[in-house]
């Protein structure tokens, strides 16, 4: 049989993502199904495993009984709501930074990727213990004004608000750990933009921070969004993060509910989802192709 | 022309000298500025690498004495040499090894392939298929992590490495989805006259791929390698949920026992378990991905630029 030319493409293609297709398959969405088929049963392990229909018994547990799961959620999006724009900004200043034709950039760029390269999860929690974290607290309130910031951050700010404040600066280290590769994405960004862009406005007489906010801005929206869901998935699966223990705990300390544990683990992934749709619907508002005209 | 240059100069010499806005980047005070930032900035993120070498080598009684800052009085290398005992450190090293090594071979083969196929080549949906590699990537490992787990247990994977390098041959594991997106912005910045010059040649898909762009993508390809056995050693969510076994452990787990297993090594006595001794066993954990990224930096931040990770 002679095939054309469009059908043997689309099916070397396919030979392409065969692997990636079947892994897909195996390690992804029969997993995730059937981990949306848990949520309903109760799981007994006797042997094997065995499963016991019980409804949406499990959601209204985490919503209603379990002590840990809604404050533990909440903990975690308020904290994450203060975080990405902290992350956000500080990337975009520091790869803003070492974009600039001065010495030793390169040397600046290795020293800010390193968190990347050695960040392990249980390495960060011992200096987290030991109090690593704290160090831009002490020396910015007690050293230099004397003032106490988390008691300023009560008076101004709801009580709510300000307990996330407080946390996300007490381990304001750890944070700005965290934005690894957020500075490498946003320099790749830079390093994109046509240096024609910058010359024609500077003909126009457009001066640096105008330079900033018209040019460079607007060019790296693009990477704005891709920063901003990626930051949200990495806090989301953090090694800090507390629930990841909770889940594990729940599932595999103790009692061993794993039906239970794979309702938290989806309750989990629809506040993802959700908030990764919402950053992604409003970004037409915000995010400008330029590439993309004709 | 040299007349009118001239006049330029005479008028601004008039200003002094660091009041003078030539480019932004010449401005003395601008340039200080940015230099303080990039220090203070730098330090920040130094700091907590400092604090480990430095506080590794320290006496508990150093460690407590306020007077002590950053210098220890006498170095203690017996944090060093007890940690290694305890944490049974080579041969852990062995078993981190393995697992990043295979899973990043793994992970770049296949996700160089997977990413060639979704940037190179049109076929009916592609771009629904590629929604749902966007899809894996948000999936967080907390959702699937109980069907995955008795899937391995029926699979009699649980205390192999099987977990984690399998998936890693079909462009999955560790953050695969992130990979196969590199390699498909990688590609689609290649000329197109690449392979209809190869097809003209009679190259099959897979030698143009093979043979063309493979070796093209060595910066793409050299980012991969190094995000994937670095992810792949620091990671420990996954290593605590399929491995059980001490024998099995990699390093960063070890660290999770460390107290139970010194005081196996000392004998019973928990006296030698104290901060200094965690640091320097932290800084066995970090520092093979140390000296890889050292050794490999300089090709790293020059790969990064030309793979165009954003476009």
């Amino acid at each position: 049989m002679k095939l054309t030319l469009a059908h043997r493409r689309a099916l070397q293609g396919l030979m392409f993502i065969t692997p990636w297709l079947m892994g897909f398959a195996l390690f992804i969405a029969d997993p995730f199904i059937r981990s949306f088929q848990l949520t309903f049963h109760k799981v007994e392990m006797m042997d094997g495993f065995s499963l016991a229909w019980v409804g949406y018994a499990n959601y209204v547990e985490a919503f209603t009984i379990d002590i840990d799961f809604v404050p533990q959620l909440l903990r975690v999006l308020r904290n994450m709501v203060v975080e990405l724009p902290v992350i956000m900004v500080f990337a975009l200043v520091v790869a803003y930074l070492t974009n600039q034709k001065i010495r030793g950039r390169t040397l600046f760029r290795a020293v800010f990727f390193l968190p990347v390269v050695i960040a392990s999860g249980l390495v960060i929690q011992q200096l987290n213990s030991q109090g690593v974290g704290t160090i831009i607290d002490q020396s910015a309130t007690s050293g230099m004004t004397g003032i106490d910031l988390t008691d300023l951050l009560y008076q101004y700010l709801p009580e709510f608000m300000a307990t996330s404040v407080a946390q996300v600066i007490n381990r304001l280290q750890l944070v700005l750990w965290r934005s690894g590769i957020q500075i490498l994405l946003f320099l790749a960004g830079l390093q994109g933009i046509s240096t024609t862009l910058y010359e024609a406005a500077k003909v126009d007489g457009a001066t640096e921070w105008e330079l900033f906010w018209k040019v460079t801005l607007p060019n790296l929206s693009p990477v704005i969004l891709v920063n901003a869901i990626y930051t949200v998935v990495d806090s989301f699966t953090d090694a800090l993060n507390p629930m990841l223990n909770l889940i594990r705990n729940r599932a595999f300390s103790g009692q061993f509910r794993l039906g239970y544990a794979a309702a938290l683990g989806w309750v989990y992934f629809a506040v993802i989802f959700l908030i990764i749709l919402l950053i992604w619907g409003t970004s037409k508002k915000w995010v400008f192709y330029g590439g993309e005209r004709n | 022309m040299a007349k009118v240059i001239e006049t330029i100069k005479m008028k601004t010499v008039d200003a002094p000298w660091f009041l003078i806005y030539r480019r932004k980047s010449e401005n003395i005070f601008v340039r200080l500025l940015m230099y303080t930032m990039l220090i203070n900035i730098a330090y920040i993120f130094l700091y907590p690498v400092f604090y480990m070498i430095s506080t590794s080598m320290m006496t508990i009684d150093d460690f407590v004495d306020p007077a002590v800052y950053w210098i220890p009085r006498t170095v203690n290398w017996a944090n060093f040499t007890m940690s290694l005992e305890a944490m049974r450190y080579w041969y852990s090293l062995g078993n981190s090894t393995y697992i990043a090594l295979l899973s990043a071979v793994g992970q770049l083969v296949s996700c160089a392939m997977a990413g060639y196929g979704f940037g190179r080549i049109k076929f009916p949906g592609r771009e629904f298929l590629f929604m749902l590699v966007i899809f894996t990537f948000i999936v967080p490992p907390q959702t699937i992590i109980v069907p995955l787990f008795i899937l391995y247990k029926n699979l009699g994977w649980i205390d192999t490495y099987n977990p984690f390098v399998v998936p890693s041959f079909f462009a999955h594991g560790l953050r695969g989805s992130l990979f196969i997106l590199i390699f498909r912005q990688f590609f689609r910045r290649q000329p197109w006259e690449l392979e209809d010059a190869a097809r003209v040649d009679g190259c099959g898909a897979l030698r143009t791929f093979a043979t063309i762009f493979l070796p093209l993508a060595k910066p793409a390809l050299l980012v991969v390698f190094l995000f994937s056995v670095v992810w792949h050693w620091n990671d420990f969510y996954e290593p605590t949920m399929y491995l059980m076994k001490p024998d099995k452990y990699t390093v960063p787990l070890r660290l999770s026992i460390l107290s139970t297993s010194l005081q196996e090594v000392m004998g019973g006595s928990n006296e030698f378990y104290n901060e200094p001794l965690v640091m320097a066993a932290c800084f066995l954990v970090v520092l093979p991905p140390l000296l890889l990224y050292i050794f490999a930096q300089r090709h790293f931040t020059e790969s990064v630029e030309r793979t165009g990770l954003v476009d």
